[in-house]
This record gives structure tokens, C-alpha cells and sequence, in this order.
């Protein structure tokens, strides 16, 4: 018996040897880490399954009850099997915790060369904001190559989650918290809050899109010039401060239902109120709405909406906007 | 011997262990059903993916699933175990009248009465509690819900359960009868003293923790508010310091009961008790080293998210050990599958599938993909609350007949474990593969991709709820109409079962005097036992 212990226990400080190799390799993309990790973990695990499962099903048929009060065999234990089954567990959790602590520290140590956005996030949208300063809403465009996120929030707690690159980190009211991934191919990845923060928690969902560099140059050099643009005419005002606002969160522009009813053909439309009332939306009603949401609640949706506060101006171009919306 | 009155006064009055630990499983079933019931509805809301809603839209969900969760855990889990497996057990089986202290006992009943009425204003008034059964702040304090009812159900549990551990320790400390020894406890007193020293040393924690959310929203003070120099981590910190070692308020009676179970119908010594009360008292000590994994993700410092990680998964070894010594009791043991017998097996599969799991969410490199997920919901009802729902209706079969004094019927007993096995078994791992994709939990609705993953969740946990309900049926109706049961029918060596059932007021006429354990099967005469 003893053989066997020892035997089995050296057997898996040789598996242990290639974990160091690991240790000291940077990756450089904590993603394909992760699926390695995954990989070794799904491998024990089924193994573990496998060696509770087999015994517990055969156990009850081969040893089943022949004679009423017949007793079992009268064993205390074994010290050796005891010992066995305290050593094996303790190796395999070494050696996942190792892995799994060289695969968290790629996961924390930012390449010196990442490309740094910032999100802000508020109930229930994040605000996305560029190195060059160029602010979005619930979409954040970045480069090709290695990124860190900076993450807070407005108001609750929220988390930030871009299941794709395998990263998530919760952002606080108060303090900035980070993470950073390897942005290897474009496309568009989608971002979840996983942070419970309210009635609009699966809605708050965003995306980011990752340009090849030239692309993402170019996309700079438009919104410059865009804000400029809109600064001159009230419906780019209207459409830039619908996104600001994180109104584009809940309600959509193409007629999609989403938390809220959407604000395609809104105005001069006929609404029903959660009092049955009918009524006709215009400019009032949209100042009214957004200021103060509570006062006129649309019938068959949930009360979310929250208060914004709006300079003189705004509003109106909001309702500008919504007009062009056919 | 005191008078012994009838009547419903008898039981509103009473400070007998066992009528109040009959009182704690009655109204433990109801929060159970309330519980089963909500799940339902939240499951028939995930049927389609669409965002719309199909009955009770985003908001109602996140109260369905916040009482839902405070239902189970706070309600249901701990005070079946706490209050009644305690209350009935551990008097009769350490040889004893009642317990320390009969009127604190019955005290603590109320207070857990009164609390549960709380929890359920949160769910029916206005200001309805969508929290989540963690109540995390900053949320709490600012959105609609009346924190209020949260805090004050908290606080009445809290006391209720303080009560409960003082009495409980003293009386297994002090009320042992002659002979019985540390040695010769049953593990499910073990697994209950772990589970009531937890108790005492977290819930005032848990406490204070909430104390100050109602401070917060009600008298402007601001400890978890950021932006007046609070601090929102702090109560993930506190709440977490009780909310994980609260796992274990759970877990280790279930141990306990599940080493009772298959005692008895392998009529064979547990392999391994000493192994097994050390594993107990590891995992009552070292589960308060590992809350830090609920913040794995929280901006919580770096090396500190390291070192929790290896208490996190060291835990894992002592629960090795338990599962690798019932296997060994098992081995050359003489088996009879009855109903409760099932359970203790099915409990043991489905906890091997969330203890495996469990040890990856403990990872910290692993943790970051999955943290929040519905791959966690897929773990902890694994692990927790699937699993152990189901022993704890093992061991309630186990003991019916010692507290009804009648049998319940076998055949639907088992026919309902297995459409409950089956049930749960399918019905949480599409949440697995729904995490490994990195979609969070508590979401009204997923990415409509998920459709056809939660419609087959839906129609197996209505499987599974279905078994419970059939369970819920059998313990009815076989404790009003069950044929009358012996006083010994598994034919234990385990104390309370050498009484008469039920068992009459003062438990034993005369305190007995313990000459050898609980679990002493085919004993050879005068013979000293293998192995040790
Ligand atoms: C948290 C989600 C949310 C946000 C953010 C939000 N809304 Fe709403 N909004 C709703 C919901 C839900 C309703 C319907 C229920 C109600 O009346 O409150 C609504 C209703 C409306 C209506 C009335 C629609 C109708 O059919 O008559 C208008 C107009 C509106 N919102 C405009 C805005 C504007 C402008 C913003 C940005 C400043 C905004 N909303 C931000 C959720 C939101
Ligand atoms: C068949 C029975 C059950 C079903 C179908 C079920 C289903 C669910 C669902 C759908 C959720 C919400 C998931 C989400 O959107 O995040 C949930 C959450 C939860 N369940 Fe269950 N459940 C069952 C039994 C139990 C039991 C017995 C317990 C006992 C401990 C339990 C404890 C919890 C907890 C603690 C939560 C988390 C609540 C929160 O997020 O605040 N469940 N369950
Ligand atoms: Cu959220
Ligand atoms: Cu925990």
C-alpha cells in the first residue's frame, strides 16, 4: 500500500514540472491562457467525477443487501488510503492554483504599450471615452493590439464585462479600477453589465469594435470633425445628446422595442398612460418626460426611466432630432 | 414529568424540543414552496429570449429572484437544518430531556417567525425588496426598494439564529449522557456544532453590515457612499464574511446527515470518523478565510485576490476527504436502496458536479470569465441548493417514522427522488454552458441566441419542481394516513432510535448510559476493529 502512495505521489510532481515552464511564459493574451486553464481544469474534473461516480453506482449492486440486518464488513479505516486521498487533492489544487495564479497575474500586468480608453457607467449605459477625447455611448471603438480599460461609475456599482476577450471587472462609484485584453482581430464584441445595479441590468448591454489602425485613424479624424458640425445644427446636437444621455440605452431609433418604447415617429403620435389617459406627444410632453420621467408614465412598461437634467436648448433639439425620425 | 397539554396552545406555548423542531420544518416547507413556486414563474419568463415581457417583465423578476434566493437560503435551508434537524435530533441523540435552555429555544422560533413575515412584505408591498438576497449597496440605498424590510428580516433572523447557536453549543457541550463521549456523537451533531459555532461568530457581522445600509438610507449617514467618503466595497466585504461561511451553516449538517444515512443502510462503521469531524472543524475554521472570492472581479487589491484564492481551494480537500470516506463506507458495506438511502447517493452526484465547478470559480485566473455568470447560478445550485433541498427530503424520510411514528409511502418516494434527480441534473447545465459564454446572471432576459438552453432549463425544473411537490404530497399525507411505523424500522444502533416513536415528552425515562458509538455494525464479539 505504501508503494502505491508513494508511487502515485511522485507521478504527479513529475506532471508538476511542466507548470513552471508555463509559469514563466508570457502569453501576452490572458484569452488563450484562460483556455489552456480551462482545458487542464475540465480534464481533472471529469477524472474526479468519473473516480466518485463509478463506485458510488457500482457499490450499491455489488454489495447489496442479501439477508435483513445482514451487517457490512467492520473496518475503521485505513491509514493509508486515508493518506492518499489527503495528498492527490492536495497536489491537484496545487498545482491549478499555480497555473491559475501565473494566468492572473498576465490577467493584471497591462503591456506598457496598450492602447487606454475609459468608460464611465451610470444606470444604465456606458459612457466610452477615446484617448483622443472623443466621447460615445454605450460603443467604444478601438485599435488593433493590446487595450486597458479604466472603469468608474456614476452612480451604483456596475462591472464590465467583454465575454469574448474572457475579462470583466467591476466599476465603482469613488475609484478606478482597470483591466486590460488583446484586441487581436476586428470585429465587434459585445459588453455586459455583470453587476446587478437595477431594473435596467440586462439592458445594459454596449459593444466594442476593433479597427485595423488606419481605419480607426480615420474614424478620429471624422468625429472631430462631426462635433463641429453639430455645434452649428440643432438635430446633430439632438442626436449626439441622445446618445450622451444614455437615452439610446432604452430606446431605440428604428422602431425596435427595447426598455423603453422606441422614438421612431414619436412626435404627434397618440400615447396611452399608465392612468388609461391619452395623450399626444410633442415638444412639452418630451421636456416633460425627460425631467421628470415620474409625472406621465407610459402604459405596459416598466417605471426606469430616470430624470435628466437638461441646459436650455437641449430639448428642444432632442425634439428636433426625434422630428426627423420618420 | 411537567403536565403535558393539548390542543393548539400546546404548540404556540410550548418549550418542548421536539414540538418546536416540528413547528421549524412545518413553516420551512411553506417558505420552500414559496420559494419552488417563484422559480416557476422566473423559469416561464426565460421561456423566450425576446425582450418582452411574458409574465412579470424586468422588474418583478428582480424581486421574484431577491426572494426567491432569501426564501431558500435564509428561510428554508438554514432553519430546516438549524431548527428543526437540531431541534428533533440533537437532544435525542446525545441523550438528553431537551435542550439547555427550552424557553430561548422557543424564542428563537418566534423571532424566525416574525422575520420570514418581513421578507414577505418585501415581496407584496410597495417598495417590494429587488436587491437580490445580498442587498449590495450601493443599490440598496438608492434605488426603489424599502431596504427597511431587508434589514429588519435580517435582524430578527440574526437574533433568532444567535439564540439558537448559544443554546444548541451549551446543550451539546453540558447535556451529553454518561458515556457519551466526543467520540461517539453521530457526525450529524458534528456537522450541526460547525454549523452553530459559524453561526455565532458570523451573523453578528452580517448584523452590523446591514445596520449601517439602514443608517445610510435612513439617517444620512454614509459609510457604503462613495462620493461622502464611504466605501461600497466595505459591504461586500462584511456581507460576504458571513454570506460565504453561511454555505457551510448548510453544508456540513447535510454532511452529517448524508454519513447518518449511509450508517445505516450500509450497516457499516463510517470509515474514517476522526478523518471526517477534522474535516468538519477545518472547513467551520478555514471557511472564513475564503470570502474574498466574491470579489474576485471587485477592484479588491491583487495579491490579496491570490491569497484568498488558496484558502478558497484548500477547502476542497477536507471535502475530498468526506466524499472519499462515504465512498469507503459504501465499499464491502450491505446496502439497501431506500428512499432515503437515494438521496444520500443522488446528493453525492450532484455535489461532486458543484464541488468540481466550485474549484474553478475558487481560481482566480479561471474566476475572471465566469464571476457573475450563469455559470455561477449552474454551481451554487449544484452544489447548495439542489442538492442538498433534495438529502435534506432524505433525511426528513430518514426520520419520519421517529417523529410522525408512521411510514411514508416508498414507491412514490422514489419514483419522486428520481423526477427531481432527473430534473435537476438537466435542468442547471445548460447555465453552464450559458457562463462558459460569459452571460451574467440576474438578467430578465439573455442574447435571444439562448433560447433553446433555457426553454430546456424551464421544462426540467418544472420536472424537478414537480418532484418536490409529489415529495411535499407523500410527507402530507403518509403523516396523516401512513400505516404505523416501529420504533427502530431501519434497524439502527444510532440513540434515537432505541426509543419509542415519536418519542415520548421527556425523551428518555431514564438518561442512558453510552457504552459505544452510533455506527457500530457487525461488531465482531470482544474483537478490537481493523485498522487505526
Ligand atoms: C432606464 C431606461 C431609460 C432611459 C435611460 C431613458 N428612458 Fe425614456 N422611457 C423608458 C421607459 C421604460 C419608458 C416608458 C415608461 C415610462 O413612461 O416611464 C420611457 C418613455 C419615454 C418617452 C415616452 C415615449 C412614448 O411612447 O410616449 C419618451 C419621449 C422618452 N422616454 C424619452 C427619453 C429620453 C429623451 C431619454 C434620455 C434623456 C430617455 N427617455 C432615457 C426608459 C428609459
Ligand atoms: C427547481 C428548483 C429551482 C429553480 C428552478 C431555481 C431557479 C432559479 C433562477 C431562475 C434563479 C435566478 C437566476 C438569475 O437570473 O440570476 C435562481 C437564483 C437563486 N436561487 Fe434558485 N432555483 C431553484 C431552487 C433553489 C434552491 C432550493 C435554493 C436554495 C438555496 C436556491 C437558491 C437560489 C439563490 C441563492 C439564487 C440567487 C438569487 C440572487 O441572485 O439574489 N434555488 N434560482
Ligand atoms: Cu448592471
Ligand atoms: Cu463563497
Amino acid at each position: 500500500m505504501q508503494r502505491i502512495v508513494l508511487g502515485v505521489i511522485s507521478a504527479l510532481f513529475v506532471l508538476l514540472t511542466p507548470l513552471t515552464a508555463f509559469a514563466q511564459e508570457k502569453l501576452h493574451d490572458p484569452a488563450a491562457g484562460w483556455y489552456s486553464h480551462f482545458n487542464l481544469w475540465l480534464i481533472i474534473s471529469i477524472v474526479i467525477y468519473l473516480v466518485v461516480t463509478i463506485p458510488l453506482i457500482y457499490f450499491p449492486f455489488k454489495y447489496r443487501r442479501k439477508k435483513t440486518n445482514q451487517d457490512g464488513a467492520y473496518i475503521q479505516g485505513n491509514t493509508a488510503l486515508e493518506i492518499l486521498w489527503i495528498v492527490i487533492p492536495i497536489i491537484i489544487t496545487l498545482l491549478l492554483g499555480v497555473q491559475s495564479w501565473a494566468l492572473f497575474t498576465e490577467y493584471r500586468t497591462v503591456p506598457k504599450d496598450a492602447f487606454e480608453a475609459k468608460s464611465v457607467a451610470f444606470m444604465y449605459g456606458f459612457e466610452m471615452t477615446s484617448p483622443e477625447g472623443i466621447t460615445t455611448m454605450n460603443e467604444l471603438r478601438v485599435p488593433v493590439g493590446p487595450v486597458k480599460m479604466n472603469l468608474t461609475s456614476k452612480d451604483v456599482i456596475h462591472d464590465f464585462a467583454i465575454p469574448h476577450f474572457r475579462v470583466r471587472e467591476d466599476m465603482l462609484p469613488g475609484r478606478t479600477t482597470y483591466l486590460w485584453f488583446n484586441a487581436k482581430k476586428p470585429g465587434e464584441y459585445p459588453v455586459f453589465c455583470s453587476f446587478y445595479c437595477g431594473t435596467g441590468h440586462s439592458g445594459m448591454l454596449a459593444k466594442v469594435i476593433v479597427m485595423e489602425k488606419n481605419d480607426y485613424d480615420e474614424w478620429v479624424k471624422k468625429q472631430k470633425g462631426a462635433s463641429e458640425a453639430a455645434a452649428a445644427s440643432p438635430e446633430l446636437m439632438g442626436k449626439e445628446l441622445l446618445d450622451k444621455s444614455g437615452c439610446t440605452g432604452c430606446h431605440s431609433i428604428t422602431g425596435e422595442v427595447k426598455m423603453g418604447p422606441s422614438l421612431k415617429g414619436i412626435l404627434g403620435k397618440k400615447t396611452i398612460l399608465a392612468d388609461d389617459s391619452t395623450v399626444t406627444v410633442d415638444e412639452a410632453f418630451i421636456k416633460e418626460k425627460i425631467t421628470n420621467p415620474e409625472a406621465k408614465r407610459i402604459k405596459g412598461f416598466p417605471p426606469v426611466m430616470p430624470p435628466t437634467q437638461l441646459k436650455p436648448g437641449e430639448s428642444e433639439a432632442i425634439s428636433a432630432y426625434l422630428k426627423t425620425l420618420k | 414529568m411537567a403536565e403535558q397539554p393539548t390542543g393548539l396552545r400546546s404548540w404556540i406555548f410550548t418549550t418542548d424540543h421536539k414540538k418546536i423542531g416540528v413547528m421549524y420544518l412545518v413553516t420551512a416547507l411553506v417558505f420552500f414552496v414559496v420559494g419552488l413556486l417563484l422559480a416557476a414563474v422566473m423559469r416561464t419568463e426565460n421561456l423566450d429570449m425576446a425582450r418582452k415581457t411574458i409574465i412579470i417583465g424586468p422588474y418583478l423578476y428582480n424581486v421574484f429572484f431577491t426572494i426567491h434566493g432569501a426564501a431558500m437560503v435564509l428561510f428554508w435551508m438554514i432553519p430546516v437544518l438549524l431548527g428543526f434537524f437540531a431541534n428533533y435530533m440533537i437532544p435525542l441523540m446525545i441523550g438528553a430531556h431537551d435542550v439547555a435552555f427550552p424557553r430561548l429555544n422557543a424564542l428563537s422560533y418566534w423571532f424566525y417567525v416574525g422575520s420570514g413575515l418581513i421578507a414577505v412584505c418585501g415581496l407584496i408591498l410597495p417598495g417590494r425588496l429587488d436587491i437580490g438576497w445580498t442587498g449590495y449597496a450601493p443599490y440598496s440605498l438608492v434605488g426603489g426598494a424599502n431596504t427597511a424590510f431587508y434589514v429588519f428580516a435580517v435582524h430578527l433572523l440574526g437574533a433568532s439564529s444567535i439564540s439558537g447557536a448559544v443554546n444548541f453549543i451549551t446543550t451539546i457541550i453540558t447535556l451529553r449522557a454518561p458515556g457519551m463521549t466526543w467520540g461517539r456523537l453521530n457526525l450529524t451533531v458534528w456537522g450541526l456544532l460547525g454549523a452553530f459555532i459559524i453561526q455565532l461568530v458570523g451573523v453578528p457581522v452580517l448584523a452590523a453590515a446591514v445596520t449601517l445600509l439602514l443608517f445610510d438610507k435612513y439617517l444620512g449617514t454614509s459609510f457604503y457612499n462613495a462620493f461622502k467618503g464611504g466605501n461600497p466595497l466595505l459591504y461586500e466585504h462584511l456581507f460576504w464574511f458571513y454570506g460565504h461561511p453561511a454555505v457551510y451553516v448548510v453544508a456540513l449538517p447535510v454532511f452529517g446527515i448524508v454519513s447518518d444515512i449511509i450508517a445505516t443502510f450500509a450497516r457499516k462503521k463510517i470509515f474514517g470518523y476522526t478523518s471526517m469531524v477534522i474535516a468538519i472543524m477545518l472547513i467551520t475554521v478555514v471557511g472564513f478565510e475564503t470570502w474574498v472570492h466574491h470579489l474576485f472581479v471587485a477592484g479588491t487589491l491583487n495579491w490579496s485576490r491570490v491569497v484568498f484564492m488558496w484558502a478558497t481551494i484548500f477547502i476542497g480537500v477536507p471535502t475530498g476527504i468526506k466524499i472519499f470516506n462515504w465512498l469507503a463506507t459504501l465499499h464491502k458495506g450491505s446496502i439497501e436502496l431506500t428512499a432515503p438511502m437515494l438521496y444520500a447517493l443522488g446528493f453525492i452526484s450532484l455535489f461532486t458536479i458543484g464541488g468540481v465547478t466550485g474549484v474553478a470559480n475558487g481560481l482566480v485566473g479561471f474566476d475572471i470569465s465566469v464571476h457573475d455568470t450563469h455559470w455561477i447560478v449552474a454551481h451554487f445550485h449544484y452544489v447548495l441548493a439542489i442538492s442538498m433541498s433534495m438529502l435534506i427530503m432524505g433525511g426528513i424520510y430518514y426520520w419520519f417514522p421517529k417523529f410522525t411514528g408512521k411510514m411514508y409511502n416508498e414507491k412514490l418516494a422514489k419514483f419522486a427522488f428520481w423526477l427531481t434527480l432527473i430534473g435537476a441534473m438537466v435542468a442547471f447545465f445548460p447555465q453552464f454552458i450559458i457562463g462558459y459564454d460569459g452571460i451574467p446572471r440576474r438578467y430578465w432576459k439573455l442574447p435571444v441566441e439562448y433560447t433553446p438552453h433555457m426553454r430546456i432549463a424551464a421544462i426540467f425544473s418544472y420536472i424537478a419542481i414537480i418532484g418536490f411537490f409529489l415529495t411535499l404530497y407523500n410527507f402530507l399525507h403518509s403523516a396523516m394516513k401512513g400505516k404505523p411505523a416501529s420504533s427502530n424500522p431501519w434497524n439502527s444502533k444510532s440513540l434515537e432510535w432505541q426509543i419509542p416513536s415519536p418519542p415520548p415528552f421527556y425523551n428518555f425515562e431514564k438518561i442512558p448510559v453510552i457504552t459505544e458509538g452510533p455506527y457500530e455494525y457487525g461488531k465482531p464479539e470482544g474483537e478490537a476493529p481493523k485498522g487505526h
